[in-house]
């Protein structure tokens, strides 16, 4: 199958499908049916529910990636590692089974995900505060000017969110409002400058197919067909 | 006499992580079984949020995006649940709500079992309140829903049509809405609202993340494009303001301690760190 | 109490105990509950994706719109990236996601994130302000937009070298202290995470039946299978 099959026409769907995107936005161009909506709305509202569909068939990539890796532990029995890949396909196959046959808002499913995939993910995301404990006590540190500048301003803001602390303290307000106001809106403005002006560049890059990361393998063929 | 000075600063430099935790842990246990009422202050951005929500006009339309999952629930649950009955409170204004999280509708039946809208504020589903269901996509759900509500949906979380519910009448996209609020755990999810909604059709958005998503919401803030940026931490204050004090005020007491226990942790290290190297032990 | 309720507190609760085990030590009832999380949440994935399928798509096509007919089949088509010759044609959909996410984020971006954070940076008083803390921040405020965009923008050596070189330290400090506010803000977070964790194994596990004499079983269980394969003795490494 030649390139232009394999790259040169995905990149310019990108960039057509962009480009009317942006068009909807930036022109108002007359009305073409009875809602009073241009041909370029009308477009965008059928790509952007057909965004939704795709996206949708995404959410799938993550149990067959998962099936594909761990079924190989399973059949070939990996040593203190199969046990686990099996009970996790079951697991997959549980929530899938349920949730599909009685529905997500079922009585069933939400007794299950409450039972174990909320309790999960909640103690999951909190039990990276017991590191961030260990981290603060040995990163906060006057090792350097950079590393003075975070724990003093670490340690204000520490006692700054105690909320008692702020109450007896009226003074950790006006630091903490100087820290956050002022510092922090100002640094993080600049990253966000910084980063927009990058994500400009990079859409556009891609929709000249300059970057070709979201295309995923490229053989050799592709490669060397590809502008530079 | 050095060689001792020297093992003190390292015991104290490297002390284990269980005993850490173990610390840790105990200063959390103990405040939740004897509270000690500790004040809360109420901070600007949650007055400035509380007082958008007490400035709308009777019939108003909400809408608020349950964009966060399981893992920022025990943060952002509570203020979602305080906003919600904020809301219910001040009657006749009209709540539609939407996910952007693939787990927005279990936590949103979960807040809503804790709110109770039938039992104690006379609310009734699809009239003063509904859920339209978890939409794939993030921006392309915002910018879709934006565009042309019933073209991208229509039916809500359970599979019901939207048509035989009587808030959704005249609700067709993005205009229709007097103020956007979101709950997220993820900041590009707040950020979509923003390039999605506040910069497309100028609706009033606030937000509510995890308090370390807020350094990256200030700067949108601090432009105007949002109008309140609180964190789910803040939770305690808007229940103060509110009037119905539950899981966040809680834990005001537990956060206070364990944030002196953080600046305890500090100085022992410091300490240890600079009488190490005063000593001649180390950089 | 109803009985499921109960089983699912029960349930929530071993989990929650298991996983904070981790802080302490590896073992395998961590595993167990980690491997646990990792496949209801793909699973989880799948029945909303599922879900949502047969909203936005499947009841649009029984209404009568037949070109979702192609959209199902480009769908489907996503999953050609497993084939070793054809992953190819996965391109296509993923093209058009491409092209909507670029041309989404793109048409805002340059409005929300670039010429409304410049106009509040301009708005910024300078002169007339009367107040010296005040006119201080503001100035502090305008240098630390000023240095982080030269930090990012400008990363050829000779613009962070010799005169020019006080800018990107100016920059450095003025993002230190923004990532210090964040790391500060990440521990609230996290220990709010933690305390609602707690207060549900306090208020609503505690309570139940039998919970306070399990809970130093649970322990006991979990310091077992702390322990280094070769002291316990069960079960022995494979």
């Amino acid at each position: 199958m030649s390139v232009t099959m394999k790259k040169t026409i995905p990149v310019v769907i990108v960039a057509v499908v962009a480009f009317i995107v942006m068009m909807d936005y930036f022109l108002v161009l007359p009305p073409i049916n009875g809602a009073g909506k241009s041909w370029t709305s009308s477009t965008v509202t059928d790509l952007q529910n057909w965004g939704i569909i795709l996206t949708a068939f995404s959410l799938g990539f993550g149990a067959v990636n998962l099936f594909y890796f761990h079924s190989k532990h399973i059949s070939r029995r990996t040593p203190g590692q199969w046990m686990y890949s099996l009970w996790l396909l079951i697991v997959i196959v549980i929530f899938t089974g349920i949730g599909i046959f009685t529905g997500p808002n079922s009585y069933q499913y939400s007794w299950l995900y409450n039972a174990s995939y909320f309790a999960l993910s909640a103690t999951v995301y909190s039990s990276l505060g017991f590191y961030m404990t260990s981290g603060l006590y040995r990163a906060l540190r006057f090792k350097t000017v950079e590393s003075g500048i975070f724990t003093i301003v670490g340690l204000v803001v520490l006692a700054r969110n105690a909320p008692a602390f702020a109450v007896y303290f009226p003074v950790l307000k006006v630091w903490g409002s100087f820290v956050s106001d002022v510092l922090t809106t100002s640094a993080q403005r600049g990253i966000m400058i910084g980063g927009a002006l990058g994500a400009i560049s990079l859409g556009i890059r891609t929709m000249t197919g300059r970057e070709t990361g979201f295309l995923g393998k490229m053989t050799e063929e592709e490669r060397g067909g590809g502008t530079e | 006499m050095s060689g001792q000075s020297k093992s003190i600063w390292d015991t104290l430099e490297n002390i284990p992580r269980e005993v850490l935790y173990g610390i840790l842990l105990v200063v959390f246990v103990i405040p939740m079984i004897f509270p000690l009422g500790l004040p809360v202050p109420i901070s600007e951005n949650v007055r400035r949020w509380h007082r958008t929500i007490e400035a709308l006009p009777p019939g108003s339309v909400v809408m608020i995006d349950f964009g966060y999952s399981g893992g920022g629930e025990p943060e952002l649950g509570p203020m979602a649940v305080a906003v919600y009955r904020h809301l219910f409170t001040k009657g006749d204004i009209k709540v539609i709500c939407m996910s952007t999280s693939i787990e927005g509708t279990q936590l949103w039946d979960k807040a809503m079992a804790e709110i109770m809208p039938e039992q104690r504020f006379g609310a009734e589903y699809g009239v003063d309140y509904i859920h339209i269901g978890y939409i794939a996509g993030t921006e392309t759900a915002m910018a879709a829903i934006g565009k042309d509500l019933r073209a991208t949906t229509s039916t809500d979380y359970k599979g019901n049509s939207l048509d035989q519910y009587p808030i959704m009448d005249g609700i067709t996209d993005a205009s229709s809405f007097d103020l956007l609020i979101c709950y997220t755990t993820s900041g590009d999810m707040s950020e979509g609202w923003v390039r999605q909604w506040y910069t497309v059709y100028d609706t009033p958005y606030m937000c509510s993340v995890l308090a370390m998503m807020v350094p990256t919401m200030l700067p949108y803030q601090n432009a105007g494009q949002i109008i309140s940026v609180t964190s789910g931490a803040q939770a305690g204050e808007m229940e103060g303001l509110v009037g119905f004090p539950a899981r966040g005020i809680k834990s005001a007491d537990v956060i206070t301690l364990t944030h002196l226990l953080c600046l305890v942790y500090v100085a022992v290290g410091n300490i240890a760190y600079l009488g190490k190297r005063f000593s001649g032990g180390g950089k | 109490m109803e009985l499921s309720l109960v089983i699912q507190i029960w349930m929530a609760a071993i989990f929650t105990i298991f996983i904070y085990s981790i802080a302490f030590r590896d073992n395998n009832l961590f595993k167990f509950a980690e491997y646990t999380f990792v496949g209801a949440a793909a699973g989880h994935s799948l029945v909303y994706g599922v879900d949502n399928l047969k909203r936005y798509g499947w009841d649009n096509l029984m209404g009568g719109a037949y070109l979702y007919i192609v959209v199902f089949l480009l769908g489907i088509l996503l999953y050609s990236r497993y084939h070793p010759d054809y992953f190819w044609v996965s391109r296509y959909p993923l093209s058009i996601m491409m092209g909507l996410g670029i041309g989404l984020s793109m048409r805002a971006v340059v409005t929300a994130e670039f010429i409304a954070q410049i106009k509040s940076t301009a708005a910024v008083q300078v002169l007339g302000v009367t107040d010296p803390f005040k006119l201080v921040s503001n100035i502090i405020f305008i240098v630390l937009v000023v240095t982080t965009v030269y930090f990012f923008l400008f990363t050829i050596p000779k613009a962070h070298a010799g005169g020019l070189g006080v800018i990107p330290t100016i920059a450095r400090y003025g993002m230190m202290a923004a990532f210090s506010y964040s790391f500060a803000n990440t521990v609230l977070s996290r220990y709010n995470m933690i305390f609602g964790r707690l207060n549900f194994l306090y208020t609503e596990w505690i309570p139940l039946p039998g919970a306070i004499i399990a809970l130093p079983l649970v322990l006991i269980l979990l310091i077992y299978a702390m322990l280094p394969p070769e002291k316990r003795p069960w079960p022995k490494k494979e």
